[in-house]
């Protein structure tokens, strides 16, 4: 029993303090760093059944699931999808709590251009455009974003609050330019499409805005911001090619993005609704041989001898797995999500909570709010996906920083990021998921985008395809789907 | 020594004329005619005085400790006087008798304290002088209680902090007495446990005052507030002003008890008297009653469903005798069903089908409330009306804000339907603006329930005609990926404000 001065003193302490509350949580899905065992071509013992099926797609993210959509669409059924984790999905994997369904990583859809069928396609059959329309309960709602810039927040992402005449100036002839850029039919979703080699490709983007006298630091850190928020590398390290075809590519007329509660794991769920029987989890394939025509592909303790197999897994693990395969100079950024469940919301003095929250000069992307699409009017708790591409200097040493520092470290590193905005956070966050990846996306690094790698890579040959949206140099889900889609033709031959 | 005992007198003085005048101030503020509030708290307070007086005498052994006691419940009673009874204003039927008995309660106490203080000290100073100064004392405090009520308290503090300010006064002179006549109490440590604790419960209220009631709000009302409250969702304000009572949700003005009628007369009736046989109606937002409250003279209605968001809302408008006289009661009818619940969501669970609906959210002040303004919700409600129903929302003001009456209009017809927009003068609000929404096609009704203070069905066509100045505009719907409304809404509010 507590004595009459501790049950006082207690008392006056709830009335004027509260005490520094305890925050829980974990890493999640750590099962990549089963995948160091093939890099360390680690011994794994060998199949107990054989089974024979005409095509392996090796890789259940939205690559391998959409080879998988076409396959299913053209009607052919005999293959199968190896994903090495217990849950499909890679980059479209979601999460639940009991306040929210959230997103792991992508969490939206830009509103396709016509040329870019197979998404529409797939809009369609899932019922988000319908007779040209998209369905408004899946374009993100207002305020889509705000940023955090001078102490406060403003409406919009591009920076305004304090801005000069020569910035506003800088912001609209960068975007006259894009428009021509657009224009030149050169910068397409799928960029397959319309892509020419071309001496864009030869320096950074910011080498780019210095040669075109773009000094803005605003438009700059715009700039800076959008490569690493789509590629995960800095304006410096990414080619000007790539930074081009981010503000190149859309048309803009719908605004969006395409957004749910639970990102593109929406999208996920709803192709596996209709895919899952192909699925095989847990199956992580370790090895590809071949055997007079066919291919004997092992995972787990089954080997399948396939006819075809497509390579819908990072372009670079094949190195590893498949024989007589070359390694591929690919570059992949290290990225950090996490999801922070917030019991209350942090008090707010200027713009509304939005959809992609920004702040100004941080080395982070952000946060987005997992609730934003919630018809309620009134939003007591939330669920907020925080993203972190370790995008300046090199990504070897940024991905052994994100292995080698532990939950806490990387807990109190975000907590410090957002206390820039919201100095109560502490207070309203009861729980944090971290999710690391070593290999979120491929780097558009300078020279890539039209090196031969790449172009190698990406074109079809022989009984092993390739299908990684890394083909195209970026990692986002059009490119995923394209590829995708383009093997299952290629093995069904069209 | 002596000095400090009459500060103790100077003190206990002070505070027991701080009461009254709280008791007093207070019952003006929420019931109005302050010379009759005034006279009869002042009447009753002197007159429990008396009966303390007179009570003392039964007081016998343990003066000291029977003190102390009394100072502690005169601190109690008086530091929680103003709580109770805001509380009591919003929550109980019978808000006088609660005011009164606090009233004697805390008379009898204070009337208790001098005689008893005065026979306490008898023995130290020569009884000609002692009452002198005790007296001297006593007058000096209620001179300086009197002085610092109107000039700091009010203005800083508020009712709720002064009264709990001085109950604390009180419960320090409890405490401090306890050291200042030691010498004649046995249980010294046990009256300063019990002094200690009455000292954090005042303390708890003082940080909590906002929560009991914010009546540091007064400085933002025109009118006396006499009800506020932070719920989960807003702020929930009443004010007095005579007999004109007004509603402010997050400060923002729903009605006044002079003219509601012209608002919601024209809200219900225009809509609902045009659909024959219609019973079962939904009110969306709406939770003071008012809209309900004309519904009900439909004899034909069976059930109406209230959703609105705020229970602390529906459960004031249904306890509070002044708002149940307002709304007749509405919130009790047994044809009503009440749901706290978000609309929106509501909506989209839900398949119920109504004849009528009645769409009454506050204005598009944020992005929040404007997805309540947006095409798919239009859309949405539009599924749960059948063919021969109707809709009406009420739609900022045609003449303030054209652009986003229009806008609202736009949107509606957008999301598939008929619109009839309509309009009406309501003096606290100025040209108030509504837009019915049709599946078909809508003509004025020929008849009107009757007993109506506003409505008449030959008023009733031109209500759909607009002046130049409030004359249509092509406007762009408001959607949600695209909340156009919100924007123009604040834009023309903001213009009409500078």
């Amino acid at each position: 029993m507590p004595s009459r001065r501790q049950f006082l003193s207690a008392a006056l302490v709830g009335l004027t303090c509260k005490a520094e509350r305890t925050i829980t949580g974990t890493f999640v899905h750590e099962a990549q760093l089963e995948g160091h065992k093939i890099r360390d071509r680690a011994a794994f013992p060998p199949p107990k059944r054989t089974e024979k099926i005409p095509i392996v797609i090796v890789g259940g993210g939205i690559a391998g699931l959409s080879a998988a959509w076409r396959l299913d669409k053209r009607a052919f059924h005999d293959f199968v999808v190896l994903e090495m984790e217990p849950e499909p999905g890679g980059n479209a994997r979601s999460g639940q709590n009991e306040i929210s369904a959230y997103p792991w990583a992508a969490h939206y859809l830009p509103v396709p251009n016509q040329e870019a069928v197979y998404v529409r396609e797939l809009l369609e059959e899932f019922g988000v455009l319908e007779n040209g329309k998209f369905n408004e309960r899946y374009l993100c709602f207002s305020p889509q974003e705000r940023l955090f810039i001078h102490g406060r927040w403003q409406e919009g992402i591009e920076p305004d609050l304090g801005s000069t005449s020569s910035d506003r100036d800088q912001f609209k002839r960068f975007y006259a330019m894009m428009q021509e850029f657009r224009a030149s039919g050169q910068f397409t979703i799928p960029m397959e499409l319309g892509a020419k080699p071309s001496p864009l490709d030869t320096l950074s983007t910011e080498a780019w805005l210095q040669q075109h006298k773009f000094d803005s630091p605003y438009l700059r850190w715009y700039v800076d911001y959008s490569c690493r928020d789509d590629y995960g590398s800095p304006a410096a390290d990414t080619s000007a090619w790539a930074g081009i075809h981010y503000f190149a590519s859309r048309a803009h007329d719908e605004k969006g993005p395409l957004t749910w509660p639970d990102g593109n794991g929406w999208l996920l769920k709803k192709l596996l609704a209709k895919l899952s029987r192909y699925v095989r989890t847990n199956s992580m394939v370790h090895s590809v041989r071949h055997d007079g025509r066919k291919l004997r592909v092992q995972a787990g303790d089954t080997e399948y001898v396939a006819e075809k197999v497509i390579w819908a897994a990072p372009t670079f693990i094949a190195h590893y797995v498949v024989e007589n395969t070359p390694s591929v100079q690919f570059v992949y950024s290290p990225w950090l999500t996490a999801n922070l469940t917030l019991d209350h919301l942090p008090r707010e003095d200027s713009a509304e909570l939005a959809w992609d929250n920004v702040i100004y000069e941080s080395p982070t992307l952000g946060y987005v709010d997992a609730t934003h699409m919630s018809l309620a009017t009134y939003q007591e708790k939330s669920v907020w996906t925080f993203y972190w591409s370790l995008a300046t200097g090199s990504p070897t040493d940024n991905r052994r920083k994100l292995l080698d520092h532990d939950w806490q470290y990387w807990k109190e590193a975000i907590l410090t990021d957002l206390e820039r905005a919201h100095p109560d956070i502490r207070q309203c966050v009861s729980h944090i998921d971290i999710m690391r990846l070593g290999h979120a996306m491929a780097r558009p690094t300078v020279g890539s985008i039209f090196s031969d790698a790449r172009l190698h890579a990406a074109k079809p040959s022989g009984d092993l395809i390739f299908a990684n949206s890394d083909l195209s140099g970026f990692s986002i889900f059009e490119e995923a789907q394209y590829r995708g889609v383009k093997a299952a033709d290629y093995v069904l031959g069209r | 020594m002596s000095i400090v005992l009459f500060i103790s007198v100077f003190l206990i003085a002070a505070c027991g004329l701080i009461y009254e005048l709280i008791a007093g101030t207070l019952a003006s503020y929420l019931l109005g005619d302050s010379v009759l509030q005034f006279s009869t708290v002042i009447g009753s307070y002197l007159f429990a005085m008396g009966i303390g007086s007179f009570l003392s005498r039964f007081i016998g052994k343990g003066l000291v400790a029977r003190f102390v006691y009394i100072e502690l419940m005169v601190g109690l009673f008086g530091g929680f006087s103003s709580s109770m009874l805001f509380l009591g204003f919003a929550y109980t039927q019978s808000f006088r008798f609660l005011l009164y008995a606090i009233v004697i309660i805390i008379g009898i106490l204070v009337g208790l304290e001098i005689p008893l203080l005065m026979r306490i000290l008898e023995g130290r100073f020569q009884f000609r002088e002692l009452v002198s100064h005790v007296l001297t004392f006593d007058y000096l405090g209620a001179l300086g209680a009197s002085l610092i009520f109107p000039l700091i308290l009010i203005p800083k503090l508020g009712l709720v902090r002064s009264a709990i300010l001085f109950g604390m006064i009180n419960a320090a002179v409890a405490l401090w007495s306890t050291f200042l006549f030691g010498d004649q109490l046995l249980r010294k440590s046990g009256l300063r446990t019990i002094g200690v604790f009455v000292l954090v419960a005042l303390t708890a209220g003082m940080v909590d005052a906002d929560h009991i009631a914010a009546a540091a709000d007064t400085q933002l009302y025109a009118d006396q507030v006499i009800f506020s409250r932070d719920t989960r969702y807003q702020r929930i304000v009443l004010t007095r002003w005579k007999d004109d009572i007004r509603l402010f949700l997050s400060s923002h003005l729903q009605f006044s008890s002079r003219d509601e009628y012209r608002y919601h007369e024209a809200l219900v009736h225009p809509g609902l008297a045009a659909i024959r046989g219609a019973r079962n109606i939904l009110v969306l937002g709406g939770g003071d009653g008012l809209a309900v409250r004309e519904i009900l003279k439909y004899p034909n209605v069976e059930h109406i469903t209230l959703v609105d968001l705020d229970p602390e809302m529906t459960k004031l408008f249904r306890t509070n005798p002044m708002l149940t006289a307002l709304n007749l009661n509405s919130l009790s009818s047994p044809k009503l069903t009440v749901i706290n619940a978000d609309a929106f969501p509501w909506l989209d669970e839900h398949n119920d089908h109504f004849d009528f609906a009645v769409v009454d959210f506050p204005d598009p002040t944020n992005y929040s409330l404007g997805k309540l303004y947006t095409t798919v919700f239009y859309r949405l409600l539009a599924r749960h009306i059948p063919e021969h129903g109707a809709f009406v929302v009420q739609s900022t003001s045609p003449l303030f804000a054209r652009q986003s009456y229009w806008c609202i209009a736009a949107t509606i017809q957008q999301a598939g339907l008929h619109t009839y927009p309509y309009h009406v003068y309501v003096p606290s609000f100025g040209e108030w603006g509504f837009v019915l929404a049709t599946h078909s096609s809508y003509e004025p009704p020929q008849e009107l329930p009757s007993g109506l203070k506003f409505l008449s069905a030959q008023i009733l066509p031109e209500m759909f005609q607009f002046p130049i100045d409030m004359k249509p505009l092509q406007m762009e719907p408001n959607r949600l990926n695209d909340q156009v409304l919100v924007r123009l809404y604040d834009r023309e509010w903001r213009d009409i404000a500078h």
